[in-house]
């Protein structure tokens, strides 16, 4: 009966399924079903396969767990049918993921389809799952041809608008595998296209290209506003592409995108800037509120575009046009559809951000509308509104505007709190008028909404009365706190505040009546059993201050630290005991040791600036907004953030003891350069790549030691010092000029790879724009590496110079491979071999020929190597002519949870006669690709 | 600007069609599925079509009983997209005559195809209704040729062809080729 089950059986079975469980019983059996079928040795008809991958393809989608028929779905992909071809493609798009070791498998048949076909067809299926599928692989093995797809004069309209696109997701995971200055005339081609969709691809391809090089592609300026001003000021377009009598929104939007990379684009004085404003005043002007929902959006889309390009063009735009520009989105801000008032919203806070003085003037003048959007019904809009608030803020308007957000807080809903209470917390330190009115505005935050107030925030506080010893700040604020304490139902950050101030200043304020030592211990003691550990913990260190300052109360004190002394928390444990032995040590050692704190460091940037940045971050393109002012609070503490980040922890080790001198050979003559230099030749000579099998064993033997030469011969020495920890590593490379005359354009580069987060360090400019290096000079760089994904690629490093008479170039390979992020795991037969059989269908194999016959003392030495690529051995389940190890490789990712991401990996060598056989399974197939070739590449040179 | 991801959700929080742009682990989906469900099936028809938490933003619009939700990038032109969507409804519209969720239900598979014919790589591939209407005509004509001339399936199991099966989940007053006449 279940054989004779369509896909729309099971569709409907799966709809009339009473429970989630029904539902995932109905489906198991079916997977079990189709899993049995692919299995059993019958090939299946053409009409049962598709139907399977079909019902596979609909339990992925419902959130099941699909992991077989990928090889159906390949053998569909290659099929000569079209039918069986289409079903193939969607399953792949849908189905495989990046990193598939079926990938491999699948680009022959899409090769085919690419180029091979003179079917139209077939080639927009392949191109079309080469763009959805994503994989890296993919993109590495056909970008060529997607390139040639792209530019071949016989492409259909079809194709070709598909293969603009294939290249630009190719591109955002590639970024240089296109050379633009090559690129820029296909580009200008594909513009006099006639065809709109082609054109509206090759647009969205060309803002790919622009984001990443903009000066390439400036020559493609007046092509842009020639196809604008035909669709705005012509509205000439073929009547297909009207949508709702506005001839084809998208492009127009595209192209204005595109212009807004070239700010300065109004005053360069070309003879496109007329026709370019009269676009932009049409589109202005003419734009109304129609009856139609569809053509209002689609023609306030392009309006919102139009005006962001104003934004972006600024003062050297047009003036008109910004006024135009201004009194729009003030109309905006105020109209019922949320939508425009949302959008009029955002647009407002970009134009506040990137101009300060005239703009942000009549910007608030907005100010109340503003304020009762706050109070909108829609969170979107709330938001918006906030943002907009806390953009338009300034010295003068601080003040009122911190004011409105905070009663606005009261009534505020958890969605948007904890950004209100971050945003007023910046404001009021930004802006502040009086420091006392900052502490003020904090402490009413603390009391409206504590829970949402941040340790950072309140530690802030800490940091400016500490800072502020000249005015009456610190008194001010330790007669606050008494009073805010002195209340039963303060909060408890409140109270953490409290104790730390009047540890600190409360003797300030000791001498007023009814403030003495004894009354303020009282005020914040009666607090105690309320608390959480951590304010606990900093309460007893006010005890402590206070136990040194009045005498009166040790008495009560002691008691408090003695008792403490057996306390659950540690943290408590250990401070009441070192306080309690403090106070017998004598009074000197006590006093300057509780003495006041010194002022805090203020360079640092705020971290709650910080923690604002962090909203914005996952954005493709880079963001013009962002980008284009220098001056803008974002970039700037952008900017700042990534110098102020934490070193990596292996960093805090002490100073490394002197590096071992791997140009040790100096004091050697250097062997002359060939050629002389009595006739320089007219043109220099290029030099690549030395020896390439010794470069790949000085690369082989890197992988398992820490340190070594990564590459020699007679006029350049690399050194590499490598540590790794974890997820981490700190690489560092020292390139020695062996030879006997200055290197110019010294340089060693290395592309960024996606998968490792890397920071650099170099004094001498090597890894940027280049230095000179003398004879007997080392440059030196550190690398800090973080896997963020897993890989199989080392990350290559390329070294060039010039001498005199020749360019050198080496291409080279860094030894950070999958194994330098992995830590050895030890494990029992048992669990091994159930890992290893789970991991059976991820498995990566080869066999190497060694040079020769494989004895027990080699065995001892694969032994030793697989030790020293952190592998915890597993000698349970090895014979003697076996060796098996277990690693996890870590990564810096974090999953869903916010747990860093591991993959567990098994290998497993055996021996045999002069051959190894490398077997490597890991819960990655890309891993286990890397693992095996690692392995592979030392057991070579063994 | 690409969509992350595009996701047809019914008012009850189940996916009727869905397609990553990105590469998304499955907890990221996950994380994506329980933002729409939580965060977007309950907001009004007074309020705006984007909404954005913790560095997602969504532009989605609402068909009866179900949504088109479109993860994209902050600095997106959200009207747009809210008109991407609404072209590819249309779209279906015209391809299924007068679609309904139930449509893109049993007939999953043509609505991807139609998906992946009008957004590519998460960009708007083709902004003409007849332009579209008409590759997806002709893949559909290229399919059932090759189910005449080369794979006779009309024999096999409960005697119905491939696409004769897809047609069982339709209402069965209206056929496939009347819509695809256009």
């Amino acid at each position: 009966m279940s054989q004779a089950r369509g896909l729309q059986n099971f569709i409907s079975d799966l709809r009339n399924a009473k429970s989630k469980e029904d539902e995932s019983k109905r489906v198991s059996k079916e997977l079990a079903n189709i899993r049995s079928k692919f299995t059993a040795s019958g090939s299946l008809s053409s009409y049962q396969k598709k139907k399977y991958v079909w019902k596979l393809v609909y339990a992925f989608m419902l959130g099941y767990d699909v992991d077989f028929g990928h090889a159906e779905v390949v053998s569909l992909v290659g099929s000569a049918k079209y039918s069986e071809k289409q079903v193939g493609y969607v399953a792949m798009s849908l189905l495989l993921k990046a990193g598939d070791s079926m990938m491999n498998m699948i680009v022959n048949s899409i090769r085919n389809d690419l180029v091979g076909s003179y079917d139209d067809a077939a080639t927009s299926l392949a191109l079309t799952s080469i763009a959805n599928v994503s994989g890296i692989e993919l993109m590495q093995a056909l970008h060529v041809e997607v390139q040639r797809v792209l530019v071949s004069p016989n492409a259909t309209p079809a194709v070709r608008k598909k293969a603009a696109l294939c290249l630009l997701r190719l591109i955002r995971q590639l970024p240089d595998s296109i050379a633009s200055a090559d690129f820029a005339p296909h580009i200008s081609n594909l513009l006099q296209d006639r065809h709109i969709g082609v054109l509206t691809s090759t647009m969205s391809l060309l803002i790919g290209l622009t984001s990443k090089h903009e000066q390439e592609y400036e020559t493609m300026i007046p092509y842009a506003i020639h196809i604008l001003s035909t669709l705005v000021l012509k509205k000439s377009v073929s009547p297909d592409y009207l949508y709702y009598r506005t001839p084809s929104p998208w492009l127009q939007i595209k192209l204005l995108r595109f212009l807004q990379y070239y700010p300065e684009l109004m005053a360069s004085g070309q003879a496109y800037v007329a026709t370019l404003k009269q676009c932009l005043a049409r589109i202005l002007n003419d734009t109304d509120v129609s009856d139609s929902i569809n053509k209002s959006n689609a023609d306030h889309a392009v309006l919102f575009e139009a005006i962001s390009t104003i934004v972006v063009f600024g003062d050297s735009g047009d003036e008109d046009l910004q006024l135009a520009a201004m009194r729009l989105l003030g109309k905006f801000i105020s109209v019922r559809e949320p939508n425009i008032r949302y959008l009029g919203l955002m647009t407002m806070s970009r134009l506040a951000v990137l101009h300060n003085n005239t703009n942000k003037e009549q910007i608030k003048t907005f100010q109340s509308v503003v304020v009762h959007s706050l109070k909108d019904a829609d969170i979107s809009v709330r938001r918006r509104a906030l943002d907009l608030l806390f953009v338009m803020c300034d010295q003068t308007n601080a003040e009122s505007i911190v004011d409105e957000l905070i009663t606005y807080l009261v009534a505020a809903d958890a969605g948007i709190r904890e950004q209100m209470v971050l945003k007023i917390a910046v404001l009021a330190e930004k802006f502040a008028t009086s420091k006392k009115w900052y502490v003020d505005t904090i402490l009413k935050l603390i009391s409206i909404s504590g829970d949402q107030v941040s340790d950072s925030i309140w530690h802030r506080v800490i940091v400016i009365v500490t800072n502020n010893s000249d005015d009456d700040l610190q008194q001010y604020v330790a007669t606050t706190m008494f009073d805010v304490c002195s209340s039963k139902n303060a909060h408890v950050k409140a109270v953490a505040v409290g104790s730390y101030v009047l540890g600190e200043f409360g003797f300030l304020i000791a001498e007023e009546a009814g403030k003495s030592g004894e009354v303020q211990f009282q005020v914040l003691h009666q607090h105690w059993p309320l608390i959480d550990a951590n304010t606990q913990g900093i309460m007893l260190t006010a005890f402590a201050k206070m136990y040194n300052l009045y005498e009166e109360i040790r008495p009560i004190i002691d008691p408090i630290f003695a008792k403490l002394k057996t306390s659950v928390d540690v943290e408590l444990q250990q401070r009441s005991n070192e306080y309690r032995i403090l106070g017998s040590l004598g009074p000197e050692i006590m006093e300057d040791i509780l003495r006041e704190m010194p002022a805090f460091d203020t360079q640092k940037v705020s971290t709650l600036e910080i923690a604002l940045d962090q909203e914005h971050s996952d954005t493709h393109d880079v963001n013009v907004f962002k980008k284009k002012d220098p001056n803008s609070p974002a970039s700037k503490r952008g900017s700042k953030t990534a110098q102020q980040e934490p070193e990596p922890e292996i960093l805090v080790q002490a100073e490394p003891e002197p590096e071992p001198d791997l140009l040790g050979g100096f004091d050697d003559p250097p062997p002359a350069p060939i050629g002389g230099f009595e006739d320089p030749p007219l043109s220099k000579q290029a030099v690549t790549v030395g020896d390439p099998a010794a470069v790949a064993s000085s690369f082989a033997k890197l992988l398992s030691t820490p340190q070594g030469v990564l590459f020699q011969n007679e006029y350049v020495q690399v050194g590499v010092k490598q540590e790794f920890r974890g997820s981490q590593g700190r690489i560092q490379l020292f390139a020695g000029n062996m030879g006997a005359e200055s290197f110019t354009n010294f340089k060693l580069d290395m592309p960024q790879v996606p998968y490792l987060r890397t920071a650099v360090q170099d004094e001498m400019g090597a890894t940027g724009a280049g230095c000179t290096l003398a004879p007997k000079q080392q440059a030196r760089v550190m690398i800090m590496a973080e896997a963020i994904a897993p890989y199989c690629e080392a990350p290559g490093l390329t070294v060039t110079f010039e001498t005199s008479t020749t360019t050198h170039s080496y291409p080279l390979k860094l030894p950070i491979v999958p194994t330098s992020f992995t830590e050895p795991v030890t494990v029992d037969k048992a669990a091994f071999m159930g890992r290893w059989g789970q991991l059976a269908a991820k498995e990566s194999q080869e066999i190497i020929t060694v040079s020769r016959t494989v004895d027990p003392a080699m065995m001892q030495q694969v032994a030793a190597l697989l030790t020293g690529l952190k592998y915890g051995r597993c000698q349970e389940v090895d014979s003697p002519t076996t060796c098996s190890g277990c690693g996890t490789m870590k990564t810096g990712a974090k999953d869903g949870q916010g747990n860093p991401i591991s993959v567990g990996c098994l290998v497993r060598i055996e021996a045999n006669g002069d051959k190894f056989r490398v077997t490597a399974r890991t819960l990655h197939p890309v891993v286990s690709q890397g693992v095996k070739e690692t392995f592979c590449k030392v057991l070579k040179a063994l | 600007m690409p969509y992350n991801y595009l996701i047809l959700m019914s008012k009850q929080g189940v996916v009727r069609l869905a397609s990553y742009f990105k590469t998304y682990t499955d907890s990221d989906k996950n994380r994506i599925t329980r933002f729409i469900q939580n965060d977007v099936l309950c907001r009004t028809p007074k309020m705006c079509n984007v909404i954005e938490k913790n560095g997602q933003k969504v532009v989605y619009r609402r068909y009866a009983s179900l949504y088109f939700i479109a993860g994209v990038q902050p600095d997106q032109n959200e009207l747009a997209v809210l008109e991407e969507i609404h072209l590819f409804v249309e779209i279906l519209d015209r391809y299924f005559g007068n679609v309904c969720e139930l449509d893109i239900i049993f007939n999953f598979h043509r609505a991807y195809a139609i998906l992946y014919e009008v957004f590519v790589a998460g960009y708007v591939c083709e902004t003409s209704k007849n332009e579209a209407i008409k590759r997806i005509a002709d893949m559909d004509r290229l399919v059932e040729e090759a189910t005449q001339h080369m794979d006779d399936s009309s024999n096999e199991e409960n005697g119905l062809s491939y696409t004769m099966q897809m047609q069982l989940g339709r209402r069965p007053t209206r056929k496939i080729n009347k819509s695809m006449s256009v």
